[in-house]
């Protein structure tokens, strides 16, 4: 009888906890889909439209171009970063040199730096070289918070790589560069295609320097959201639909790279 | 090539992202909290001013309220955060395909963006058609109407719910990993002894949690004095300043008065402390090491 309850009980906290995770989502999904005059209701009684998405898109609020500059400033981040992480990553795990513990200190704490300390610098910087409200001042400031983070990533991954094979190859004649590209990148490739995906939603999602960066022209996904903050009030069923916008991409890479997800995102921190 | 020369050279692109992103801005923040710079007044940075932009900030009001409010927040979304993460981790940690669904969904919270999960609250605890406000109505009648968000202690308490939900996931993971690192005899000799699941947990599971519990803690510290996009779209730092952290203040300082000194001050007190707790992590992470090999 107990044993029942305890089964039902652990059953009943698991659904709960889905709930609570479940609920906020699902509401909002919900709200894109309503009319105006049901978003301000909790009804669930309505007939759905994509009036939102409709409107969202065209005119004033340009979604579109939000949506390119999100896209433009996480993949141009994605592509400078991992690759320099990476490389940077495998010397940090296969080499002992000195000032290598150092050096992976100093690139690691930059990491614990609050983003308002960064951005104030480089407001100052990018107004005297006329860089505020552009694409390239967004990565900029974003190469600081994803790099280090990247670096400490991949590194937990190549650490988990036996060096055997390398080494093997290397008594047969093989330079170091041959091993890193023959041997390593590819045992590597799934470690680093999750990091790249952390490092995307990092970027994706990130408020504060483009809230700060950009005014017009720049202006991305998350700081979009504000601007459906009017002087007619929230309008809540255009920002639960360009609130979808912005998840759903993010919601597919996270579940497609699920299993690594959990791993890789909390590789570094525990180990 | 020379193993030595190649190692350096490898991390030569990464260190000069990391030396041109982070490293020369704070150089460059340093030096301008010894400065005078009204932005709205002053092109070029002003005087040098000795420390006086860090004597006002210990005897400025809005500042003095940013840490009170920010130890607040702090406080209780670390404590609330790993508290439930745990529990979580020995809720979820059996296999079972309710367990690895949920397992599975923890990581949207984790996904969403910040800003959009302070809209998501803000919309949900709106008295006259939030469905939360609403619901909370129907469920208990005298909390009906309730301004959520315009009572500073209810919008500091929301603010954590918030965070509380975004950050109790990654938590977790932390803490189902350091639960699979600990050897499961102990627990299995005791259950066989008939010890109560109470007893198991806090006699036999918990001690051995200690090490992951403190560094999910010092890592959630570091997280939640960062915080900031919830506070800009859930509740603006208000009513009046009750919600105003650390980075909001520092934010408000630098870019609604355009006092580049003294935002560059304040920010700079944020990265001492910052700094203090990281290094206090960092030693725990190498502590820990030593007694895993151990």
């Amino acid at each position: 009888m107990k044993k029942l309850l305890t089964w039902w009980g652990e059953r009943a906290l698991l659904v709960l906890i889905s709930v609570v995770v479940l609920f906020p989502i699902s509401w909002m999904f919900l709200t894109a889909f309503k009319q105006p005059r049901d978003a301000y209701s909790t009804s669930l009684n309505f007939t759905p439209t994509l009036d939102n998405f409709v409107t969202v898109f065209s005119d004033p609020w340009n979604l579109g171009s939000m949506v390119m500059n999100s896209v433009i400033v996480a993949v141009v981040t994605v592509a400078i970063a991992v690759p320099c992480a990476s490389l940077a990553a495998y010397s940090f795990s296969r080499f002992r040199v000195r000032g290598r513990k150092f050096l992976f200190f100093l690139i690691l704490s930059t990491q614990f730096i609050p983003a308002v300390v960064i951005v104030l610098p480089f407001f100052l910087m990018f107004r005297s070289l006329g860089l505020l409200d552009t694409r390239l001042a967004l990565i900029i400031v974003n190469l600081a918070i994803v790099t280090p983070f990247v670096i400490w990533m991949i590194k937990g991954f190549i650490d988990a790589i036996p060096t055997d094979s390398e080494e093997a190859a290397m008594i047969d004649g093989a330079s170091r560069l041959r091993v890193i590209k023959d041997i390593v990148l590819p045992m590597a490739a799934p470690g680093i295609l999750t990091s790249s995906i952390f490092c995307f939603i990092l970027t994706w999602n990130e408020f504060l320097f483009a809230l700060i960066l950009s005014r017009r022209d720049a202006v991305t996904l998350p700081v979009g959201l504000v601007s459906f903050r009017t002087e007619r009030g929230d309008l809540w069923e255009l920002m639960s639909a360009a609130g979808v916008m912005i998840t759903v991409p993010i919601f597919i890479m996270a579940l497609l790279i699920q299993k690594h997800f959990t791993r890789g995102m909390t590789a570094g921190a525990v180990k | 090539m020379k193993e030595r020369t190649l190692s350096y050279t490898l991390m030569v692109p990464a260190f000069l992202i990391v030396l041109a992103t982070t490293l020369y801005p704070l150089a460059y923040s340093f030096v301008t909290s010894f400065r005078e710079w009204d932005l709205t007044k002053q092109r070029r940075p002003g005087d040098f001013v000795g420390i006086e932009n860090y004597v006002h900030a210990a005897s400025e009001s809005g500042f003095q309220n940013s840490l009170w409010v920010t130890t607040i927040f702090v406080v209780t979304s670390v404590i609330v955060t790993v508290v439930l993460a745990m529990s979580l981790a020995l809720l979820l940690r059996r296999e079972g395909r309710l367990h690895t669904f949920t397992r599975i969904i923890l990581i949207l919270p984790f996904a969403m963006s910040p800003a959009l999960i302070g809209v998501s609250y803000r919309f949900m605890f709106n008295p006259e058609f939030g469905v939360l406000a609403k619901g909370i109505g129907a469920i208990f009648p005298a909390l009906e109407g309730t301004p959520w968000l315009a009572s500073p202690d209810l919008a500091m308490a929301i603010l954590v719910i918030t965070d509380v939900w975004h950050w109790t996931p990654y938590m977790t993971f932390m803490c189902l990993g350091g639960l699979a690192s600990i050897p499961r005899e102990t627990e299995e000799a005791a259950r066989i002894d008939g010890a109560s699941n109470l007893r198991i947990i806090f006699g036999i599971i918990l001690p051995q949690m200690k090490g992951v519990l403190m560094v999910t803690a010092v890592l959630k510290t570091i997280f939640a004095l960062k915080m900031f996009d919830q506070v800009v779209t859930l509740t603006g730092g208000g009513p009046g300043t009750s919600t105003e952290t650390m980075a909001f203040f520092i934010f408000n300082v630098g870019f609604k008065w355009f006092d580049m000194g003294y935002a560059s001050a304040l920010a700079w007190i944020l990265t001492a402390i910052m700094m203090i707790i990281s290094a206090w992590y960092v030693r725990m992470l190498l502590s820990e090491r030593k007694m895993a090999t151990a």
